[in-house]
Formats: structure tokens, sequence, C-alpha cells
């Protein structure tokens, strides 16, 4: 039984959703204020950061790092409205790249489940 | 088992070890974060020997092409040698041949080095008042074509190294320089791929080097040059760049000024991004260099993101002015 990760493609898959994602999540009026001003090259390797956790990857993520990274943002009011937009988008784009249904649903319930760490509670 | 060589120290590697963890073992402060090739921070250079392919997944190919890798992903077959990517850059004197007022606030600077100097169209170096006081300027030349280094120099309001260039310094002078760094220039990998090159003010300087390195290098892909301005008078290369024009049919000129009455082509008052937009490639598969003012460019690499432009293929290089300058 292959892993959620060798099935959405491992590196190659998260390499090929980057930049699809990003592109959705700047274009999102929701959640796109909080974007302003960081350096996209250094945003772009956050999010594969990111998304490799979310596809079940090798990743060294810590809630602590979840936490102290977008402390800031919460104080700017970050809170689950973003955190479900953010969400939804993700979802776009592994639709968009043909991932399953139910693959989607994984990766979405790794994504909560770090969801308190973002919003440091 | 292999080993580096790190500046002047050897350091061995047991199996399976990455240069990292081997230089942060011997007590080195390598600066480092995620340590899985994503971040980027122990971004390193190499200057002999092999680096794996491993170790260059995901940078810039002008960043790969000088050997820069990932010292958390690099475990080298073979002996390496290495330096930190803050290394220090050498100085060395060069004389200034021309002295040139190209418009109200630009001067053309060039410089002839005393010994050899290698860098590539596009590239900065930095210019010394003394020992202390250095800014950067972009270079416009191409060492494979002009004996000369050339820098467009905007005078900035109580700028201290602008100000001594324009004002104090004069042909016959000999400058301090130092080495050229920096990953925006051509690469001859797809010479059938369009580039777009847009910039504000001196980001022309860098982007004139580009795009006659590829022209000189045979480019056969469209190069669409786009210059904003204020004024029609501070399109401090016009007429050089409507003859490249008229001499490579590959080569676009595009003018943007803010304010004109009467313009022609190819002078427009359409904001810089939407000419962008409007020029036809195909922005998921071209280059795009972006120089000049930093706002801009932020704003312009952000803008052509969204509009389809990979990030991996867009190469900017945003002035910033020293704190004191």
């Amino acid at each position: 039984m292959s892993s959620l990760y060798e099935r959405i493609g491992g590196q190659p898959a998260v390499d090929k959703a980057v930049e699809v994602f990003y592109r959705k999540v700047l274009g999102d009026e929701r959640i796109n204020d909080f974007f302003d001003g960081v350096d996209m090259e250094q945003q772009i390797n956050k999010q594969k950061g990111f998304l490799t956790m979310v596809f079940g990857g090798p990743n060294e993520y810590t809630g602590k790092d979840m936490r102290e990274g977008h402390k800031h943002l919460v104080e700017r009011g970050l809170n689950d409205s973003h955190v479900d937009a953010v969400i939804e988008q993700l979802g776009a784009t592994l639709q968009e790249l043909g991932v399953s249904p139910e693959d989607i649903q994984e990766v979405a319930d790794i994504a909560n489940s770090v969801r308190n760490d973002v919003l440091n509670r | 088992m292999s080993y580096i060589i790190f500046d002047d120290e050897r350091v061995e590697l047991n199996e399976g070890q990455t240069v990292l963890s081997a230089l942060l073992d011997r007590g080195h402060k390598i600066p480092n974060s995620c340590r899985a090739g994503i971040c980027q921070t122990c971004l390193m250079q190499a200057t002999e020997g092999d680096v794996p392919e491993t170790a260059q997944a995901g940078l810039k190919d002008t960043l790969k092409s000088q050997g820069y890798f990932l010292a958390c992903c690099c475990e080298p077959q073979t002996p390496l040698h290495i330096v930190a990517s803050q290394a220090e850059h050498l100085r060395c004197s060069a004389d200034v041949i021309e002295h040139k007022q190209v418009s109200d606030d630009i001067l053309r600077l060039r410089l002839k080095p005393q010994e050899a100097f290698d860098y590539r169209s596009g590239q900065y170096i930095t210019a010394w008042k003394d020992n202390t006081q250095g800014r950067n300027y972009s270079l416009a030349s191409v060492a494979e074509l002009d004996e000369h280094l050339e820098l467009h120099i905007r005078r900035i309001p109580d700028g201290v190294v602008s100000n001594w260039l324009h004002d104090e310094i004069t042909t016959g002078d000999t400058l301090q320089i130092q080495t050229a760094m920096g990953h925006c220039f051509y690469m001859p990998d797809l010479p059938e791929q369009d580039i777009l090159l847009a910039g504000t003010g001196t980001g022309l300087a860098p982007l004139l080097g580009i795009a006659r390195d590829a022209l000189r290098q045979g480019h056969s892909g469209n190069i669409h040059l786009v210059h904003g301005a204020r004024h029609v008078d501070d399109l401090y290369m016009h007429q050089a760049l409507i003859d490249m024009a008229s001499q490579y049919k590959q080569f676009h000129y595009y003018a943007n000024v803010l304010q004109a009455d009467d313009v022609q082509a190819p002078v427009s008052t359409i904001p810089i991004d939407q000419q962008l937009i409007n020029i036809s490639v195909d922005l998921a598969d071209c280059k795009i260099y972006l120089c000049g003012d930093a706002d801009i460019v932020n704003g312009l690499k952000r803008k052509l993101f969204l509009a389809g432009a990979s990030i991996s293929n867009i190469y900017c290089d945003p002035f910033v002015s020293a704190a004191n300058d």
C-alpha cells in the first residue's frame, strides 16, 4: 500500500503544485493581504515545506515553528476563516493536478491538524 | 569517504554525511534552517570539484552555473573546494576612461580594470569611495565585446558615493572596484525562448548588458526590452535602443513614460506593468528580468507571477538605496 506522499507524486508533485497553489492564494481577496510585502521566493520555499508536510512527506516542521511563523499574522487578525480559505485553495490546487478526492481529504485532514498551532491557541 | 576544502581547511566527511553536518561538527557557524533542501539558508559556493545534482535541486540556473549548492543536501563523492556564499571578494583598481553625463541626473562611467576582471553582463560591482563607503552598480557592458566596464550612475540626493562619482571623479582617475556579483544575467541554454526585460531609470544598465550578451550569443527568440522613465528626457539610451531594434529583428524596444504629450512609438504613456502584459509572449515559458526601483520590481514580479510566469524564470535586481546614500 503506497503512502499518501507517493500517491500524490512526491517531490516533483510538490514542485508542480507550489506555484499553482501560491498563485491561487495570492489571487484570493480573502487572504492575500497577509502576503503583502513578503519575499516571493522565500514564500515559495516555505510553501514547499508546507506542501511536503500536508502531502505526508518527509519534513521537519514543528508546532513551535508553526506558532512562531504565524504569530505576527494572528496579531493582524488571522483566524479560522483564513485557514479555511487556504485549505480550500489547497484542495482546488490538488483537484487541478488530478489528485483523487479521497487523497485531497487526507491532505486537508493533515492541514487541519496544525490549525491550532497556526492560530496560536 | 570524501573530504572538502572549506576556505583553507580540510574537513573529512563520513559516509553519508552532508557538507553542512560536517562543517557544523567542526564548530563552524553555517547559517541553516530546514536541513531538507527547501529554505536555501545554507547556500554555499563550490570553486572546484563536482557538485552532486541533488545539492542544486530547486536553485536558479544562474546560481547553479556559478557552483552554488545547498550544503544540507550535499554529499560529494569527490573532493570539493567550497566557500561560504558571503565569502570576501577582492578589490581591484580600474581607470576611468570615460565620464559622460547622459541625462540630467545620469552619468555613464566607463572603466578599464588594471587586471583581469571576470563578470557576466547584468551582474553588479561595488565602486568604493574609500575603505568603508561603496555602492553597487550594474554592468551594461559585455566582456566579450567591450574592453571597458560600463556603469550608469544616477545622482541620488545627498548620496555620498553617487555625488562623488558625478562631481569629483573625472577621466583619468583610478577607482577601487570589487568582484561582480548577482544572478541577473543571460543563460544561453534556451536560445529560442522569449525574453522580457523591464526596468526603470538606471535599471536599464543591466538589461542592456543582458540584451547585448544574448544577441552576441545568437539568441533567436524575441527579446522585449521595456524602459520605464518619468519623462522623455530621462530615456537616456533612446536612440541607441532604437538602432538596436532596427539592427536585430528579434529585439524590440518599448519606452514607457509617466508624462508626455504627443508621443509616438516606441514611446507611450501606458503603465509599465500593463505594457508587459500587452506584449505577446507565453509568460509560462519565457525568462523575465526585472531591474531598478525595488518597489516597482517587486510589484511587477507579483503581477507577472499572477499572470502565469514561473517564479523560477523571474530574475530580479531590485535597487536598494543605502541608508545614507
